[in-house]
């Protein structure tokens, strides 16, 4: 319908558009101040076209002329310019072409943090991440974007949104089995949120996600973050008792290595507030362990 | 004199057998047939309160030798009349004859009442069993709601704290726009000034030179 229309009206666009460059290129082009402006009038173009492009849903097509966008940009030295339209393009290549998309946002944030802005650096970062998380599956890749966002954020102040960031990872790290590394950040959080009155009734579930991957590593440490747990916990609102019973249940059950028990206490936990896949994995390996211990003993 | 003391003696006889009769009869029979049998035992109890008074007068008119046979007699009379009252009392606020049997061990009757009360404390057991269930369910649904609240909760304040610090930044970066939109409109002054201060010299440079060149010719004329 209008979109094919536009779509052809986006191809000719282009073409106009490189004309204006290559002519541009010419020696009488350069001399005058003419010739500039011919370059930011072709840059103008090039973004129209890429809109004409999204509105026809032809995005690896929106995504390469916005990179051209962004180089002209960088010819006439303007940063902020070229840095948004390579977020544009980053963006429409999310949809068609990770790997692409990987690249132009890579370049902006190149671009921003040579500016200085970290903030927006950061969320880039994150925006990376998310596509390694995503459509290609590469966690280490995204645990090193999140590691990156993270450090940019504590460098701007923002510690909240450092420590979703934190968090991802030391999701990730537990997942890939990185124990300690997720431990130390969990603490490190825990720690932090604390003081803050506003987060810190989510402090306990930091210490509980600790604790579980104390847990795995070893039993004694298990026990010594159990009672850090409590510790912490004590002065703060205090309702989620079930969280202790389980934990000493499953203690308990780790200690006299008996798997039904533990499993009795993870479906009581289950009964009252869904397990979410991460804990669910995590509790998978903890009872592997001990059915593992079962049968060496046996 | 003791012959009318005989007579009352068998006057006593006959009623008290009455009154035994009646009292025997009273807890079988109910309603009105119980009303008018207790009042007539009523009356004949009166009978013989006034039978036990005239002859406990005739018994002081006699002389003194023989008085200790009357009296006994009478003492043994007035036993016997407290007696029939106690029954007549016990008869009227007595049940029935079942319950007499119950008492006395009577085997068919009271194992079926035994039944029945097992049955009925039975239901009534199973009743309280469910209500206990019924509440002990609500107040688990009640507890997985609290956690529930207490997790959005959580991620709310989450989200509030984030937000917190955004608006801080932006603040921040509003109040750096705001001094250097202030720094730029001074220099802009400045630079207007300086063009008018070039200008006006410029045209005054100009004057200068026009009155040179005038000077020059007319110098020039005159030297001539």
């Amino acid at each position: 319908m209008d979109n094919s229309g536009k779509e052809k009206e986006a191809i000719q666009l282009m073409a106009d558009a490189d004309k204006k460059v290559k002519s541009s290129g010419s020696f009488l082009g350069g001399m005058f101040g003419g010739g500039h402006h011919k370059v930011e009038e072709a840059c103008e173009m090039y973004c129209r076209a890429a809109n004409m492009f999204k509105m026809a849903k032809n995005w690896s097509a929106a995504g390469g002329a916005f990179c051209k966008a962004a180089r002209l940009h960088m010819q006439l030295q303007n940063k902020h310019d070229c840095a948004t339209s390579f977020i544009d393009a980053g963006n429409a290549y999310k949809k068609s072409d990770p790997n692409e998309a990987i690249k132009c946002l890579n370049a902006a944030i190149d671009i921003y943090t040579d500016m200085g802005r970290f903030t927006i650096a950061a969320k880039h970062h994150i925006s990376i991440a998310e596509i390694y998380e995503s459509e290609l599956v590469d966690i280490e890749k995204a645990i090193a974007h999140y590691e990156q966002a993270a450090d940019y954020y504590k460098g701007e102040e923002s510690n909240s949104s450092a420590n979703k960031c934190l968090l991802k990872v030391g999701a990730y790290c537990a997942q890939l089995e990185q124990y300690q590394k997720a431990i130390e950040i969990y603490e490190q959080v825990g720690a932090n949120t604390m003081d803050n009155p506003l987060l810190k009734y989510s402090a306990k579930e930091y210490f509980f996600k600790a604790s579980l991957c104390h847990f795995i590593v070893d039993e004694l440490n298990a026990k010594a973050s159990f009672y850090i747990l409590m510790a912490y916990s004590v002065p703060v609102f205090c309702s989620l008792t079930y969280i202790f019973l389980l934990k000493q249940k499953l203690l308990e059950a780790h200690e006299e290595q008996n798997s039904e028990a533990f499993t009795e206490a993870v479906k009581e936990f289950d009964s009252i507030s869904r397990l979410d896949q991460w804990h669910t994995t995590l509790l998978l390996r903890i009872k592997k362990t001990i059915q593992g211990d079962e049968g060496d003993l046996k | 004199m003791s012959s009318d003391f005989e007579a009352y003696e068998q006057d006593f006889g006959t009623i008290t057998a009455e009154i035994t009769n009646k009292v025997g009869r009273i807890p079988k029979l109910s309603g009105e047939e119980k009303t008018q049998l207790v009042l007539n035992v009523d009356k004949q109890l009166e009978e013989v309160r006034e039978l036990l008074e005239q002859m406990d007068l005739e018994v002081r008119e006699i002389p003194v030798q023989s008085r200790a046979m009357y009296n006994s007699r009478l003492k043994s009379y007035k036993q016997e009349m407290e007696k029939l009252e106690k029954d007549f009392k016990r008869s009227r606020i007595a049940y029935s004859d079942e319950v007499r049997n119950e008492l006395l061990g009577d085997d068919a009757g009271s194992s079926e009442n035994q039944l029945i009360k097992l049955r009925e404390e039975r239901a009534h057991l199973l009743d309280n069993t469910e209500k206990l269930e019924r509440s002990s369910r609500r107040l688990e649904a009640g507890y997985q709601i609290a956690v529930e609240t207490e997790q959005v909760g959580q991620e709310i304040l989450a989200n509030l704290h984030s937000d917190r610090e955004k608006i801080q930044r932006a603040r921040e970066r509003l109040r750096e726009t705001d001094a250097n939109l202030g720094k730029s409109s001074r220099i802009l002054t400045g630079m207007l000034r300086r063009i008018i201060q070039n200008r006006i010299l410029v045209f005054v440079l100009g004057a200068i030179i026009v009155l040179t060149i005038i000077l020059a010719i007319y110098f020039n004329l005159r030297g001539h």
